[in-house]
């Protein structure tokens, strides 16, 4: 192959061709990192689901070692996973994290736990898990700070036979397993297809911003290798050469953005999901996927660069003249029409692969139409524009509507389900007026002795409280108010009044359900800021490249007396009224999906995160829009621009 | 006393390149004047430095009366605007406006309305020989064409002075004389002064005088004397 000419290719394109390179680099490095990160998101909540498994026993088949029960407490409004033990035979292995099986009677703290353990009153926490043994191992936890306690029992105790709650979110009734190996639970396999999700959320405008990264390489060169083909390069040798070039720059911006992610992940690891933030080691795609993307990113910019290169090597004349584009057909906005309406029929079969494909479907489709709304708004732009900047951006984007569209397709996309999670708030569930009383169900026909011992230890923990029986549910009610610790008081006293239960509030039932939607919304909030970033990077690139491919005439029009300010709004318009339309108007529309759910009114916390975010957002693009001028200016300085 | 523009003992230099060496030249209302010398004799040095593109390194430059070689770069750049009109070889119109609206562009940006800088920019089309090519791109119309859309560009906004650098240059030999006749004669019709840089003396000859440049000095003038 012709790695000689190639090189010379590269170097060859000048200054500005070298920052056509570099715009490249830069495009691909970042969407190596997004690529890196949405990949690693789903290995990391794979490794917590693989980590907790051990906590969510299945039932033996044949002979089992042991029996595993499982419930939740609570302290300072922090989750404790409680998970009971009992050895059925003397070899029975014990769980990840320990160095033996836990004896009867014995308790095991996660470090947080043994921490909190020891700096609160034993009052409050110490005295719910006596004689600890020791200190649980990170193989245990699902995330660094877990709250975990593992107490051991003898297998006829009370609390391995007693019954529980067969509600998984409450506890987990006592099991016989082969093993303590178990499964990942509901939870941990719904935070993992959320994670797909999200992903699918992240990469689709990822994949679809680093194509057209990789068709800047080809588009800086247009003019260079159409008039190659007029001299008579053959097709292939033209193919080479630039697929060559792409894959080489390619490769380079691919090895920046991993090292970028790898920067990064110290900070990555910060964000809370599940109550916790993250080992770096869960966010460490491994040494395969990284080999992986490392080839994968550099061979797909040169496939998208060949794609690109199709128009050159079938008609080297389209690309000389510039001629109009073809119109975009309404097909495009019928196929996303036809995949939404059969998007339910689809979602049936719950199956995550489905559903990712599905997806996935959807938002190819919704790419496709994309273009053609954005061309529409351009036309609409055009038409009603006064000025001559906002003729100049509306004529922009009719010409080339899908530069526009891979700047803002991210934020579109995500900005409905930001929209959508931005006004429900967590607590919209559960109104704050639930009353702050310990509920505990006792055995039959005892509630009304276990009411008795509850009045005993509650007034010997000195909390005021008066001891009701409501059918089987012992409820004590603090008679005045109770602050966190003279709760957490109440908790411990309450301690193994029934075997195998915890007392809880209704605040502590309602806790799955607003963790899981606070989590979606922090999710939200890492899709929407990886959309904006894709949409800052394009943002940048487009404006830069656009700047690069109309030099020459920019250069004419200041020297004919255009002032930069004209030229340069209408660039900034070029961005931000797709950006607005699209963005805002796929904000609005979640957000007013959204109302029916919003039983609590609107989540003040949820709407200032949105507006932050979107501000955020649009200031870095109209920032990397900015970044291009003073390209713009030293383009349109050279007093006599020549044709090259 | 008619002189629109007015060059006096225009000097530049490129770090040890003389490119002008005191060049005067006068140029009267509606007068077409050419430029011809060898390549790198400062022939679009001198045009620079007329339209106030650049600024000489000594001498002055007066539109009107008005001194403007002195003037900063933001009020240069609006005497382009509003008082010359540009004709450059190659490239000027923006790809993905229509030829109307290249057109229309300079009166939108003095603040004209829209639908008046376009109807006003439509006038040009016929006489030029562009009747139909009003909602063209530039990618869809010839070399020849397209500098017929530039002329009307360069002439919509009523300028004092034309300047055209090798108009015709990249076009063949017929359709550059045509294209030049209709530059002289649009110029002319308009009340506008022109000067061209051109190669060619079949070009040249379209207007009322020829000067020469040659290592930065005018060393030659045929036609009408000033
Ligand atoms: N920006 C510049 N920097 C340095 N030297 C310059 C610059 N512009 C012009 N020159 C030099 O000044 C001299 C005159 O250049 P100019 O462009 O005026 O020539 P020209 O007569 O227009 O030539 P051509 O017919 O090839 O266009 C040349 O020697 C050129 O190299
Ligand atoms: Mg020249």
């Amino acid at each position: 192959m012709n790695l000689d000419l190639t090189w010379r290719l590269l170097k060859g394109g000048g200054r500005k061709g070298l920052l056509g390179v570099w715009l490249t680099l830069g495009a691909v490095a970042v969407s190596t990192a997004l690529l890196l990160f949405a990949v690693a998101a789903n290995l990391a909540f794979d490794a917590r689901a693989e980590r907790g498994a051990w906590r969510n026993p299945v039932p033996a088949a044949g002979d089992a070692v042991a029996v595993e029960a499982s419930r939740f407490d609570y302290v300072r409004d922090q989750v404790i996973t409680v998970v009971d033990l009992a050895a059925l035979r003397p070899d029975a292995a014990p769980p990840p994290g320990l160095p033996r099986f836990p004896k009867p009677g014995e308790t095991w703290l996660s470090p947080a736990l043994a921490e909190l353990a020891r700096d609160l009153p034993p009052a409050e926490l110490g005295d719910r898990y006596p004689r600890r043994a020791g200190v649980l191992g990170d193989e245990a936890l699902v995330y660094p700070g877990e709250l975990v306690a593992v107490v051991g029992h003898a297998p006829d105790a009370p609390a391995m036979t007693a019954e529980r709650s067969d509600d998984w979110i409450v506890a987990k009734p006592p099991v016989r397993v082969a093993s303590l190996a178990g499964t990942p639970s509901e939870d941990a396999e719904a935070y993992k297809v959320l994670a797909v999700i999200a992903s699918v959320l992240m990469v689709v405008p990822l994949l679809v911003f680093g194509g057209a990264a990789a068709r800047l390489t080809v588009a800086r060169r247009d003019r260079r290798l159409a008039a190659l083909r007029l001299v008579g390069a053959t097709p292939g040798q033209v193919v080479r050469m630039t697929v060559a070039e792409a894959v080489l720059v390619a490769l380079a911006g691919a090895l920046a953005g991993a090292v970028a992610f790898a920067l990064a992940v110290p900070y990555l690891t910060r964000i809370e999901i599940q109550g916790g933030a993250w080992f770096a080691g869960d966010l460490f795609p491994g040494l395969a996927v990284l080999a992986g993307v490392l080839v994968a990113v550099p061979l797909l910019v040169g496939l998208s660069a060949v794609a690109g290169l199709r128009r050159v090597v079938v008609s080297p004349l389209g690309v000389a003249k510039r001629e109009t584009p073809p119109g975009m057909r309404f097909v495009r906005v019928l196929a996303l029409l036809v995949v939404l309406a059969v998007f339910p029929m689809l979602t049936q079969g719950t199956s995550v692969a489905i559903v990712a494909v599905a997806l996935g479907l959807a938002f190819l489709c919704l790419n496709l139409a994309g273009p053609w709304v954005v061309g529409l708004i351009g036309r609409i732009t055009a038409g009603t524009a006064r000025g001559p900047a906002r003729l100049l951006a509306g004529r922009r984007l009719v010409d080339d509507p899908r530069s526009a569209w891979r700047t803002v397709s991210g934020v579109a996309l995500t900005g409905f389900v930001a929209g959508f999670l931005g006004l429900l708030s967590p607590g919209a569930f559960a109104v704050d007026d639930r009353p702050l009383q310990l509920r505990v169900l006792a055995p039959a026909g005892q509630a009304e002795q276990v009411a008795g011992q509850a009045r005993e230890r509650l007034a010997a923990a000195k909390v005021p409280a008066v001891v009701t029986v409501v059918k089987r549910t012992v409820v004590a009610a603090p008679s005045g108010p109770l602050d966190t610790a003279g709760m957490d008081r109440a908790r411990t006293a309450l301690a193994e009044l029934v075997p195998g239960r915890t007392a809880t509030t209704e605040a502590d039932e309602g806790r799955f359900g607003e963790q899981i939607l606070l989590d979606v919304r922090v999710g939200t909030i890492v899709v929407l800021s990886v959309s904006f970033l894709v949409a800052i990077a394009s943002a940048g690139i487009t404006a830069a490249s656009s700047v690069l491919d109309r030099r020459q005439t920019y250069g004419l029009l200041r020297l004919a007396g255009t002032p930069l300010e004209v030229l340069d709004r209408a660039r900034r318009a070029e961005t931000l009224i797709p950006l607005g339309v699209m963005g805002g108007g796929a904000i609005l529309v979640g957000a007013f999906c959204a109302t029916p759910f919003m039983i609590g009114g609107i989540s003040v916390a949820g709407v200032v995160t949105l507006v932050v975010c979107v501000v955020l957002g649009f200031a870095g693009v109209i920032g990397a829009g900015a970044l291009s001028r003073p390209l713009l200016r030293s383009v349109t300085a050279d007093p006599a621009p020549r044709p090259d | 006393m008619n002189d629109v523009l007015v060059g006096r003992n225009l000097t530049k230099r490129f770090g040890q390149t003389v490119a002008l060496d005191g060049v005067d030249l006068a140029v009267r209302t509606a007068e077409a004047v050419a430029i011809m010398g060898p390549s790198g004799s400062g022939k679009s040095t001198l045009l620079h430095c007329l339209a106030g593109i650049m600024r000489p390194d000594e001498g002055e430059v007066h539109l009107l009366g008005q001194r403007i070689d002195a003037m900063g770069e933001r009020r240069r750049s609006a005497l382009r605007r509003t008082r010359f009109g540009f004709v450059f070889q190659f490239g000027q119109l923006l790809p993905e406006l229509p030829a109307e609206e290249n057109v229309a562009l300079p009166l939108m940006l003095g603040g004209v309305s829209r639908q008046r800088a376009v109807r006003q920019a439509r006038e040009w089309f016929a006489p030029l020989g562009l009747r139909g090519m009003e909602a063209r791109r530039p990618g869809e119309l010839s070399g020849g064409q397209a500098q017929r859309v530039a002329i009307a560009r360069a002439l919509v906004a009523r300028p004092a002075v034309v300047f055209a650098d090798e108009p015709t240059g990249a076009l063949d030999q017929r359709t550059g004389q045509d294209t030049m006749r209709l530059l002289v004669e649009a110029t002319r019709h308009n009340d506008a002064s022109l000067i061209v840089v051109t190669h060619d003396s079949n070009v040249a000859a379209w207007c009322d005088r020829t000067v020469e440049v040659r290592d930065g000095h005018l060393v030659a003038m045929s036609g009408a004397t000033a």
